[in-house]
């Protein structure tokens, strides 16, 4: 592993992940109640739908494309890539998701 | 006991010795011992916290598998109920934890990267990384006890 596809990784998902979640991006859906999967955002048929394993699945994919051509770029390229970025935007997102459900708490 | 309370049993077993690892780890890199250590928290402080870093990748990896397969019921059995008691907060908490344990996963790449890197170097990056994993650990620890104790999967 290259520190290019570290912190390209790192920063991609979490950002695709918080933009799947917001616009329910998910590969695929899970119905529990069936065992059923199926492919992109369905509705619910009887019982819940799950869609929080296809969005880890669109942000992996996206993530791993991402960090793939990461490594491909020239080093000097990659020593401009600061490391801070992975936990700074990790925070941020997780910041976000606290703001995003806070109605789930102040009532 | 059903299939369900087996694998909730097995998700917290590793889930504590992921906390006890990556718990290690973080105060090793936010108060390190400088000198031998004498007592017990200093010689929890102590450790070298990169032989750490390969199980708590595995640890993490598992308990998020194990997690992912019970999930599916926590929507069905756990969840309804939640809604029905509106227990919107203990709700909410959980699908904190959802998104917590999510970005966590994303961070393992550049955790297992900058825990290989020599020592002197990346010492901020790894401190910030470690301590976001053990947050979001202890978080989905506490979050997923207190919704079991509310309204676990029976036995």
């Amino acid at each position: 592993m290259t520190a290019g596809f570290a912190i390209v990784f790192g920063v991609v998902y979490t950002v695709a992940y918080f933009a799947c979640v917001e616009g329910n991006y998910a590969l695929f859906t899970y119905h529990p109640a069936l065992g059923e999967f199926g492919m992109g955002v369905q509705k619910a048929k009887d019982g819940p739908a799950m869609y929080w394993y296809g969005w880890m699945a669109t942000s992996g994919i996206v993530a791993v494309v991402a960090g793939g051509l990461a490594i491909l770029l020239p080093e000097a390229v990659v020593r401009r890539l600061t490391p801070a970025a992975t936990w700074i935007v990790a925070l941020a997102a997780m910041l976000a998701f606290c703001w995003l459900l806070k109605g789930f708490f102040l009532r | 006991m059903n299939g369900w309370t087996i694998l909730l049993i097995v998700h917290g077993l590793v889930a504590v010795a992921l906390l006890g690892a990556i718990t290690h780890q973080a105060l090793g890199v936010w108060v390190p011992v400088r000198r031998p250590a004498g007592n017990f928290v200093a010689r929890f402080r102590a450790v070298p916290g990169a032989g750490y870093a390969n199980a708590i990748v595995v640890l993490y990896l598992l308990a998020a598998v194990l997690g992912a397969v019970i999930y599916a019921e926590y929507r069905i059995s756990v969840r309804t109920v939640l809604q029905q008691l509106e227990m919107r907060s203990a709700e909410g908490a959980f699908e904190l934890k959802e998104h917590f344990a999510a970005i966590g996963l994303g961070l393992l790449p550049a955790y297992w990267y900058y825990w290989r890197a020599p020592a002197s170097d990346h010492a901020r990056t790894r401190a910030m990384l470690t301590s976001i994993l053990a947050f979001a650990v202890w978080f989905s620890f506490l979050v997923g006890h207190v919704v079991n104790n509310i309204r676990g999967f029976g036995v």
